[in-house]
């Protein structure tokens, strides 16, 4: 009771500031993660003021337990460990969990052994994998820990077993993983309906379903292989325009030039609107225009960069405003020829003071962020954008990913270089 | 032979008194021939209910035509009638997707080409008034009425009021007798009512004698065999600094002048039989004599045309209800279910009253704007047009529905005409304007004009003068305490029968409060009311229902007071009538005060932005689960 209303409380300080994030930031992913991760710290709170009696009990026996379960866990580790030779995937970790099934009928060191499973099963990868999680409570004996009188049910009964399944349960948190029927039926069995992992399941079930879908911009569970189609996803991603258009300007390939090198031609993807498309050609040759990045995008675990066309916004004396032709509706008027305008007690709008940023006309990913084949990609441009042709444009690029990679950062952090359009038509 | 010589003879008589009038209404240049009243040109009845006022002397009474005229009409309607009936197989049309040359010949000889066309040019010269009750019969197939309509109400139009002399005798003789179609080309692929997207561009030659046309246009009604079109076309003007611009020009062009080519005939849901298509223009050179009004002016002329065509729909569609009443009347009349009559049950019965109510207030509005526009001096009836329109077309579909409703399944059955009438009703809605379109057209024209009147007014109170609000406050406190709106219908010197006293009041009670009503909105949004579109398509749903109980009011008056057959229920529909559209326009009004509870503009705004957003319905599916 106690710890939900804590988490009711967190719920509302802490979501607010999720969904902000996530709507202001679309490549926010982990969302959901964040607050498996703060329901497991409330867990912990939880589980500590549980055991404690029992710590109190026999300050010496505590201690000893701790110190134990180290040890065993070395042992235990061995037995991934050579199994891990074989090869870590799920079936040698389901082998493992078999084996000492099956071992020994009274499943002696089982909460040892399941910890160490815990901690290894990251790194056979199984660590998303529900039937594992299930079979690793199978290890379990069941019914033991059932409390069958007051007494057993007052206290804390078999506090050590407890908290390892409550463990178990905490790592399928973690990684997200949202138990099922099965997960409950086993629960029930091992520990009974009213055992501190069946708290645990019901909270998670209480509130892993609701933040399901907090992220309005979920990322797959899977990004696509292939670096042109995640160019692809993760432009339209930035765009958020349903009418932008994805072009390819050049496939990766590889070929053998004359002199028999290895020339590697980065692709580029890029992202423009017909909106885009229609300020762009509104905008003033006399200008120029501005290849800027690297910016990072991250998608889940992966990073990826991205680079925009922009200009600088209009200053305040250039700015026209086009009137309204009146010739312009054969069936009714587009503008009211009355000098009155709206009442300020129906002027719902906040008063917002917004910054004015330049339009951006473009977008586009390569694997090089090198100012030739950026140069590719306007001169590609240039095909629907007439007027690019005629107007200067400056690459204001960062030292790209890729050069920090390969340790080849250039002295000049900046890159400015101003290169007519004319020329880049070449 | 002997009848029809005699009946000719008649006609000609009868049209020498009234054909003078006929001229003065559609041609500007005649109208000193009438020698009386030459006013200005001013949009009579609906702005001022926008200012809380009726114009009686506009809508009452209720217009009528001489015996002449009666008669004449009589004598044109008759052969018509029988034509349709007789000789337009209508089902065999809608197969076909095409009109068979014997029915349009049938169409010429009767003259049908050129209702509108004065006589001088061979046309029957006829009234709008009389080209309404024409328009009565040739709804009964419509495909052909909307191949007339598009021949004359848009095709013509444009050279009939504002072609010169030289024009009109070279082209409206031949169109009259129908040896040449007309047709209407604005629409573009781009282009909707949107003038800037007008793609298709006239260059005047180097000889200044002709201009070269170049551009296509789609969804061209009579595309498929026209002679005559009225292109719009962009051309380059030079203005009065010296600026070139591009404006719209209007032309008459000829399929004879060369690289006009047409589509092939569109597929559409209904009106299958008259014909649809795209069509181009290939450098035609078009004479400069061939543009209607001057270079650069095409823009009124088509706004004109479309304003003046569309007052017609009222009677066509009355007409068409008029049939399916008699159609389903007698079908419920001898169907029997569970040993009862269709006609005993209250369910049905119902569709019958909305069915005639619907017909008696569209042929009201109908005619009733067609008088106020055969008045002389021009009058601008272009809002009460579009009214009238808006409300036929949808009445028209709903009272379709319904009759096909009481037929059940059979109405569905191809077999009989009840789909048929479905199919091509559906285009009212959409063609000449959109009734969402005009509906904007309808309160913004009313807004302007009020908002011009009222501006001084609300000027001072935004500047907190305390007289003004004093003035406002005496004059609420008034109206609260005496309770009486009194606009003069009713009353000693009343021009509403005594036996609809309550619907008048009810009507200018309704006007009243709209007054008040637009003076507010205009205080609330000034000119930014032209972005709230809910709250337009709102005063212009209240103005329709207004003038509706306007004109059946006006009409029930008079057939009382002359004492035509069955007005007592005349009398009956317009009540009805009266009291379902003064709670309608209640609720309406209601609805468009500050923070009514009853307005719901702000939720139904956010569902479609949340949906437009990600261009698909939202919600997750009921059955699908999280855990």
């Amino acid at each position: 009771m106690n710890a939900t209303r804590f988490l009711f409380h967190t719920r509302s300080l802490r979501l607010p500031l999720l969904c902000v994030a996530g709507l202001r930031n679309k490549s926010l992913s982990s969302g959901p993660i964040a607050l498996h991760r703060f329901l497991s710290s409330d867990h912990c709170t939880r589980r500590c003021l549980c055991s404690k009696p029992v710590f109190r009990r026999d300050p010496s026996q505590s201690e000893e337990s701790q110190n134990k379960p180290d040890k065993t866990l070395i042992s235990y580790d061995n037995l991934f460990e050579r199994a891990a030779l074989d090869s870590k995937n799920k079936a040698t970790f389901s082998h493992v969990l078999d084996v000492f099934k099956n071992k020994d009928i009274r499943r002696r060191g089982h909460v040892e052994f399941i910890y160490a499973a815990l901690k290894k099963m990251p790194e056979f990868g199984v660590e998303q994998d529900l039937a594992i999680y299930n079979k690793l409570l199978d290890v379990f004996p069941k019914e033991v820990f059932i409390p069958r009188n007051f007494i057993q049910r007052m206290f804390n009964h078999y506090p050590r077993q407890q908290e390892c399944g409550v463990q178990i349960l905490e790592q399928m948190e973690n990684y997200g993983v949202l138990p099922n029927v099965e997960t409950k039926v086993l629960l029930i069995q091992i520990f009974g309906k009213k055992s501190h992992p069946i708290r645990k399941y019901q909270r998670l079930m209480y509130w892993f379903p609701r933040f399901k879908h907090v992220n309005p911009y979920p990322v797959p569970r899977e990004l696509p292989q292939d670096p042109v189609d995640l160019a692809r996803f993760s432009l339209h991603r930035i765009a958020a325009d349903l009418n932008a258009k994805v072009t390819v300007y050049q496939m990766p390939s590889s070929d053998h030039n004359e002199d028999g090198n290895l020339v590697c031609q980065p692709y580029i993807v890029g992202i423009q609107s017909p909106d885009q498309r229609e300020v762009l050609a509104k905008h003033r040759p006399n200008r120029p225009v501005f290849v800027e990045g690297p910016f990072p995008l991250w998608l889940k675990r992966t990073c990826v960069y991205y680079y925009v066309l922009r200009a600088d916004p209009l200053p305040p004396e250039e700015k026209v405003e086009e009137p309204v032709d009146p010739e312009r509706n054969f069936f009714y008027p587009l503008e009211l020829e009355l000098d009155y305008d709206r009442d300020l007690g129906d002027d719902e709008d906040f008063d917002v003071d917004e910054v004015e940023e330049g339009p951006v006309y473009a977008m586009c990913m390569t694997d090089s962020g090198d100012r030739d084949t950026l140069a590719k990609w306007i001169s590609g441009l240039q095909e629907t954008n007439p007027i690019l042709g005629c107007t200067p444009t400056v690459f204001r690029l960062d030292s790209g990913p890729s050069e920090v990679q390969s340790c080849t950062v250039s002295d000049h952090p900046e890159i400015e270089d101003v290169l007519q359009g004319q020329k880049m038509a070449q | 032979m002997m009848a029809m010589v005699i009946s000719g003879v008649t006609r000609a008589c009868a049209r020498m008194h009234f054909r003078a009038r006929a001229l003065t209404v559609q041609v500007l240049g005649l109208q000193s021939l009438r020698g009386f009243r030459t006013q200005s040109p001013s949009l009579a009845f609906a702005k001022d209910i926008f200012l809380g006022k009726i114009n009686k002397a506009e809508a009452f009474p209720y217009p009528e035509i001489s015996n002449e005229e009666l008669e004449e009409i009589g004598q044109l309607v008759a052969p018509v009638e029988k034509f349709f009936m007789e000789d337009v197989d209508s089902r065999k049309i809608d197969l076909e997707a095409t009109i068979p040359p014997k029915t349009m010949s049938g169409l010429k000889e009767l003259g049908l080409f050129g209702i509108q066309i004065p006589e001088e040019y061979g046309g029957l010269g006829l009234s709008n008034t009389m080209y309404a009750r024409l328009g009565e019969i040739t709804s009964m197939d419509g495909s052909i009425a909307v191949t007339l309509a598009a021949h004359q109400a848009i095709g013509l139009k444009g050279i009939l009021i504002a072609g010169n002399d030289e024009q009109k005798s070279r082209y409206l003789p031949k169109l009259a007798s129908g040896e040449h179609i007309a047709a209407f080309c604005l629409t573009e692929p781009g282009s909707g009512s949107d003038a800037a997207s007008i793609q298709s561009r006239a260059t005047l030659s180097e000889d200044k004698k002709y201009f070269v046309l170049n551009g296509s246009k789609i969804w061209i009604s009579n595309g498929g065999f026209a002679d005559i079109f009225t292109v719009f076309a962009r051309t380059e003007v030079v203005d009065t600094d010296g600026k070139k611009m591009d404006k719209i020009t209007a032309f008459i062009v000829e399929r004879a002048f060369g690289g006009v080519t047409s589509g092939k005939p569109e597929d559409k849901l209904g009106i299958r039989g008259s014909n649809t298509s795209e069509v181009h223009f290939e450098n035609t050179r078009v004479p400069v004599e061939n543009v209607i009004g001057e270079v650069g002016g095409g823009f009124k002329v088509a706004m004109n045309i479309l304003n003046s065509g569309r007052f017609s729909m009222g009677s066509a569609s009355a007409g068409m209800i008029k049939r399916l009443i008699e159609m389903t009347a007698e079908y419920a009349g001898t169907r029997k279910q569970f040993g009862k009559k269709l006609g005993e049950f209250g369910l049905i019965q119902e569709k019958f009253a909305t069915m005639a109510q619907q017909a008696f207030v569209m042929e009201s509005m109908a005619y009733l704007t067609a008088g106020m526009m055969d008045r002389p001096g021009m009058p601008d009836c272009s809002v009460e047009a579009a009214m009238v329109k808006v409300f036929s077309s949808e009445g028209a579909w709903m009272c379709v529905s319904e009759a096909l409703q009481i037929l059940g399944g059979l109405g569905y059955m191809k077999d009989y005409p009840y789909e048929r009438y479905l199919r091509d009703s559906r285009i009212l809605l959409i063609f000449e304007g959109t009734n969402e379109i005009l509906r904007m057209y309808i309160a913004l024209t009313g807004i302007q004009y009020a908002g011009k009147i009222l501006a001084g007014k609300i000027k001072e109170m935004k500047k907190g003068n305390l007289s003004v609000f004093m003035e406002i406050f005496r004059e609420k406190l008034q109206n609260s305490l005496s309770k009486k709106i009194d606009l003069g219908l009713s009353g000693p010197d009343g021009v509403v029968h005594p036996s609809l006293t309550d619907s008048a009041k009810k009507l200018e009670e309704n006007v009243f409060y709209f007054g008040k009503t637009v003076d507010g909105l205009l205080y609330r949004f000034g000119k930014s009311i032209i972005d709230e579109q809910l709250v337009l398509k709102r005063i212009a749903d209240v103005l329709i229902h207004i003038y509706a109980m306007t004109a059946v009011l006006s009409r029930a008056s008079r057939s009382i007071t002359i004492g035509l057959r069955d007005h007592d229920h005349e009398v009956l529909l317009a009540n009805t009538f009266c009291a379902q559209a003064y709670f309608q326009n209640n609720y309406r009004l209601v609805q468009l005060e500050k923070n009514s509870p009853e307005n719901h503009d702000a939720s139904i705004k956010k569902i479609a932005q949340q949906i437009l957003e990600r261009r698909t319905y939202v919600c997750s599916h009921p059955l699908d689960r999280t855990f």
